[in-house]
Parts: structure tokens; C-alpha cells; sequence
């Protein structure tokens, strides 16, 4: 027998499967179904969501023939089957239920695929199919590297590193060096939990801070709302798709900053980072060839995802914990012929402009108008990490562990529109505001 | 059983799934590499690779059960027609330049559909064939939805 672990590959439903059974009657029954889910060695998942002659037939019978297909090699397998038991909920439901979800719409399927069952088999016989003539040959791939290896090492650097910033970058690097994921974006969850906004990217020709992702839509959303890894190895046939999430990308509007992405991604890979049971953010790769990441990058990428998860949050809580107050600044203004910027800041959700253009929203942007209201009114630029999360006048929503992660996102937002107002952090735990301009702020209403 | 609109669907560039089953009612499959409605006799002929797929071909005997899916990869619209087997016999020549003729349809198909000949490369074959003649005794809508397994028309009593 062929070990399930030697054709993971098969697993991805690329090409899509085929299941056949008999009935009562005798008469054989065959079918194409979506998935062949992996749980282990000796066990395989049929996502059950519409083909209930199958599902009558093996439960009668108790067993079933799967073949599965390698959709980069073309290699084909079947699997005897014995049915154990259905499923409608559950960790591995739900794992399977969100992968169909992000593949149905990829497929143009809409919510056809929903999953209404999962249905556990036991795998008595893998076995090849040996084909008389070979169409064509597989192309040659690089040599797999050594994933958990390559996990450890970045794990390890992310875990040296004294400051959240660091710890990005680090853990970008990271992977375009030791794993080749040359596209990769960091994202942060708003503080209502609807959007992720992008803290960190590589290998775009814009880094895109500030952009943001649906929570619950396409591969990064879907990973948030589900916290789960989502994999998606062949976008080929998901044009549409792709147009939908270019869409999404290339929608203009006056708060709209394009999301770092590829114009034809081919696979995709969507990772939460948890710690401590919370989303602190989702890492993503992309790459525009087929089956670029395996599910073993999808469990490299998960403990690097937790590293960085855990990294980010103790760096928070030395930040609030270890750093004394900074000596109050108070800053000449301006003189009268200082330029006038001219800011307009929406309480209800925290969004700010500066002349005239989307800078933030949320607690990036409540935080910026903090800043420069304190500017305004008493000349000063100096403040301190330990003294906003403090300040109750704020009225900020608690954001105790993400304060760092947004004035990260913040600065570096600023820094790539450009423009007259900036961030930098002279010490740790310290935050200057650098103000070429007077600024006049509107407080908007609507 | 089959109508001209069936028949013209069976016979459009379609990819074909063929089972039968053994005395122990394990159901085998196999990929087809051609199917044809015979108008004279009512009959579907369908083409399969001996070699490759012993399982279905060793099982493929003259009175057994047969099932046979067929779906246009456009759109996936698909039927699946059960019947009982009457012959089992090599391809003539025209079946054969047939099998030929459709894996090289299916192929341009598939590339169109973004399906790469890596892909497909066990998948479609024109060599070793046999063909399986049946008589057609169930008919099935299989597009994938909640009318999945609807039958199509009345059973034919075998």
C-alpha cells in the first residue's frame, strides 16, 4: 500500500476526484466529488454536498472506491475505502467547510460547495494507477528544502529580536531567504475585528501600509474568520476570481489604498497568527506559479506564524511594563508662517485626512489626531508609549496589547504617503511627531 | 432512454468516467476515451484503456452492471447513465481514429479551461483501448447541485 503521506499532493483537489460505489441493486454508481481531505495515515474525509445516490450506496455498502489526482504530476491513485462515521461539526469540519468555502468561490460555484456533511473513511489499499503512455512529463522542480529546519532557524531569529518592527521585517526576510516566499504581507486585525490592515510587506512595488483586507472574503479574510491556514494551490481555473479580489484591489475611492498583491496569483497562503487563543494578525505568501506552497510550507508558515504571534505580544507587554515616562517636550510652534495643514478627522471610526487625502482610520488614526491635537494646542511632538495607555482622556477603546503594532502601522503609513507630517521613535517606547506645518483640524461629523 | 439532445451531449467533447463492479460489489474506475451513441441498435460504445484500467475492463463482461458519467468541463453539466453490458470487443479502426481524434479535442478543451497536458498527462489516452457496449437503462442528471441524482425520463427494465 502507498503511503497517504507520499501523495499528500493528491489531496488538494485541483483535479477534481472520483468516487464509485455500488448499490443495493448491484449496479455501480460514479461521480465526481470536490475533495479528498487528508486527516492521517490510515484515514481520508469525503466532503458529502450533494450526492446522496453515494451516500445512500456506502451506507449500505459500507465501502467506497476514491481515485485522487496529483495535479502537478498528473499521477493518479486509488483508494479502497471503508466508511467509519459522518460528520457535521467539529474542528476538521470546519477546517474542510472553510477551505470549500474560499474554492467554491474560486471556482465561480458561488455557494454550491457548501459542505453539509463529512464523511470519515478508513483506507484499506492506496495504490497507483499506471498509466500505459504518460502524456507529458512533470516539469522539474527545485529540490524541497527542509521546512522544519527552516521554521526553527526563523523562529529562533524572530524570538531574538527586541522590538516589534524588528520582528516584521525579520520574520519577512525570513522567509524570502530561507523558505524563496519572495511576496509576503503581514496584517493586523481593526479593533472591531472586521478589517486587517497591512503592517508589513515585501516584494510588492508598493509596500501598501495602511491597506486592508475583509475579514471573512478571499484567502486572508477567510484565514482571520476561520483561524485557520488556507491553502489554495491552482488559481488557474479562478479567473474570476482573481478578477473579483483585483476588483477589490483596484476599487478607487477616497479611503481606498491598494492591498500589496500579485496581478495573477497562482497559489496562495493565508496563515493566522495566534496567541494565547487571540488573532493578532494573518501572514500571507503568494506566488504566481502553481502549487508554490505544500502543506508542509502551510505547517512551517503556522509555527512561524506563532512565533511571530507571541513575539509581538510580549514586545507590547515590555512596552507597557519597562519603559519610565519621557521628560515632558514642549516644543516652540511654528512660526506664523508655517504652512497650514489642513487635517479633517471622523471620530466615528477613528479615519483622518491630511490635505485633502485618506491617511488611517481606527486606532492608527485616533492616535495620529491624539498627536497632533496635542501639537496644536501646546506645541508639543514628544510622548510615550506607557503615557497613552494611560491617558484616559484618550477615551481609546483598550487596546493594551496592540498600541505598538498600530503605532507601527501608523508610522510607517506616514513615511510612505510622504507629506508633512511624520512619525519617528527616538527611544524605545517613545514616539516623536515631526510637524512641517501648522496643523488646522476639523473635527467632522458625518 | 437516450434522446437526441442526450445523445448530442454524449457525444459533444465530454470527459467520461466508466464503473462496473466485481462479486464482492467493490465498484472500479476508469477514465473513457471516447463514447458514441449507436443509433441503430441503442446502444452507448465507450472506449477505455485495457492496460490501465484493468480493474473496470477485468470486470466489463457481457450481462454485468455498468455506470458511466459523462460532464462538459465547461460549465460542468453532466450525466450519468447506467445500463448492462452486451459486448466487450477491441476497437475497429474507425473507434479507434475516434479515441485519437477525442483526446486530442479534450486536451485543446482543457488548455482553453487553464488544465495543463502535466495535468492530464494519465489521464487521456488513445492506446490499448477497448470497447464496452451497453444498453442503457437508467439515466441521471449529475451536474453538481441539489438536483444532483435526479433521474432523467423512466428506468427500461432490464
Amino acid at each position: 500500500m502507498i503511503r497517504l503521506t507520499d501523495i499528500r499532493d493528491s489531496f488538494e483537489g485541483v483535479i477534481p476526484s472520483v468516487i464509485a460505489t455500488t448499490d443495493a441493486d448491484g449496479v455501480p454508481n460514479i461521480s465526481y466529488l470536490s475533495h479528498v481531505h487528508y486527516i492521517d495515515e490510515r484515514h481520508v474525509a469525503l466532503s458529502n454536498q450533494f450526492f446522496s445516490k453515494t451516500a445512500a450506496n456506502v451506507r449500505y455498502r459500507g465501502v467506497a472506491t476514491a481515485m485522487v489526482v496529483d495535479g502537478r504530476t498528473g499521477q493518479q491513485h486509488i483508494l479502497d475505502l471503508h466508511f467509519v462515521r459522518s460528520i457535521g461539526e467539529g474542528d476538521l469540519f470546519e477546517r474542510v467547510a472553510s477551505h470549500l468555502a474560499v474554492m467554491s468561490v474560486s471556482q465561480g460555484m458561488g455557494d454550491v460547495m457548501k459542505l453539509r456533511s463529512l464523511d470519515i473513511y478508513e483506507v484499506e489499499d492506496c495504490r497507483p494507477i499506471v498509466p500505459v503512455v504518460s502524456l507529458a512529463e512533470p516539469e522539474e522542480t527545485e529540490p524541497p528544502r527542509d521546512r522544519l529546519y527552516a521554521a526553527g532557524q526563523l523562529c529562533a531569529a524572530i524570538a531574538e529580536q527586541g522590538d516589534a518592527e524588528a520582528m516584521l521585517d525579520c520574520a519577512l526576510g525570513g522567509l524570502q531567504s530561507q523558505f524563496g516566499f519572495a511576496n509576503a504581507v503581514v496584517l493586523v486585525p481593526d479593533e472591531e475585528g472586521r478589517k486587517l490592515s497591512t503592517i508589513a510587506s515585501r516584494g510588492y512595488p508598493a509596500f501598501g501600509f495602511g491597506s486592508e483586507a475583509t475579514v471573512g472574503e478571499g484567502t486572508i479574510g477567510t484565514a482571520a474568520a476561520m483561524r485557520r491556514p488556507l491553502r489554495i494551490s491552482d488559481m488557474r481555473r479562478g479567473h474570476r476570481y482573481a478578477s473579483a479580489v483585483h476588483a477589490e484591489i483596484m476599487r478607487s475611492g477616497p479611503e481606498h489604498i491598494p492591498l500589496p498583491s500579485l496581478a495573477q496569483p497562482r497559489s496562495q497562503l493565508a496563515v493566522p497568527m495566534l496567541s494565547r487563543g487571540r488573532l493578532l494578525g494573518v501572514l500571507f505568501v503568494e506566488s504566481e506559479r502553481s502549487f508554490a506552497f505544500s502543506h508542509r510550507d502551510e505547517e512551517a508558515l503556522s509555527l512561524v506564524a506563532s512565533q511571530l504571534a507571541t513575539s509581538l505580544l510580549l514586545a507590547e507587554r515590555d512596552r507597557s511594563e519597562g519603559v519610565a515616562p519621557p521628560p515632558a517636550s514642549h516644543q516652540p510652534s511654528p512660526a506664523p508662517a508655517a504652512r497650514c495643514i489642513r487635517v479633517r478627522y471622523f471620530p466615528l471610526d477613528g479615519s483622518i485626512f491630511v490635505d485633502g487625502e485618506y491617511v488611517i482610520r481606527g486606532l492608527p488614526g485616533r492616535l495620529l489626531h491624539h498627536f497632533l491635537a496635542a501639537f496644536f494646542e501646546t506645541g508639543r511632538t514628544d510622548f510615550s508609549n506607557r503615557e497613552i495607555r494611560r491617558d484616559r482622556s484618550l477615551q481609546l477603546p483598550d487596546f493594551k496589547d496592540n498600541l505598538e503594532t498600530r503605532l507601527i502601522l501608523l508610522r510607517r503609513r506616514l513615511e510612505e504617503r510622504g507629506g508633512p507630517i511624520q512619525l519617528s521613535r527616538p527611544e524605545r517606547g517613545q514616539i516623536r511627531l515631526e510637524c512641517d506645518g501648522l496643523p488646522e483640524i476639523e473635527i467632522a461629523t458625518g | 432512454m437516450i434522446s437526441a439532445d442526450v445523445a448530442a451531449f454524449v457525444e459533444s467533447p465530454v470527459m467520461i468516467l466508466v464503473s462496473t463492479r466485481d462479486s464482492a460489489h467493490r465498484a472500479f474506475i476508469a477514465r473513457g476515451s471516447g463514447i458514441r451513441f449507436d443509433r441503430r441498435h441503442g446502444h452507448l460504445d465507450v472506449l477505455l484503456c485495457r492496460g490501465q484500467w484493468s480493474d473496470v475492463a477485468g470486470n466489463a463482461v457481457r450481462g454485468a452492471p455498468i455506470a458511466v458519467t459523462v460532464v462538459r468541463p465547461s460549465d460542468y453539466r453532466a450525466f450519468q447513465v447506467k445500463g448492462v453490458i452486451q459486448e466487450v470487443a477491441s476497437p475497429s479502426e474507425e473507434e479507434q481514429q475516434r479515441a485519437t481524434a477525442y483526446v486530442a479535442r479534450m486536451l485543446e478543451i482543457m488548455a482553453e479551461l487553464g488544465v495543463t497536458k502535466v495535468q492530464l498527462s494519465h489521464t487521456l489516452t488513445d492506446k490499448d483501448l477497448v470497447r464496452i457496449s451497453f444498453q442503457p437503462t437508467d439515466l441521471f442528471a449529475q451536474t453538481p447541485g441539489p438536483d444532483a441524482g435526479q433521474r432523467v425520463g423512466h428506468p427500461i427494465q432490464r
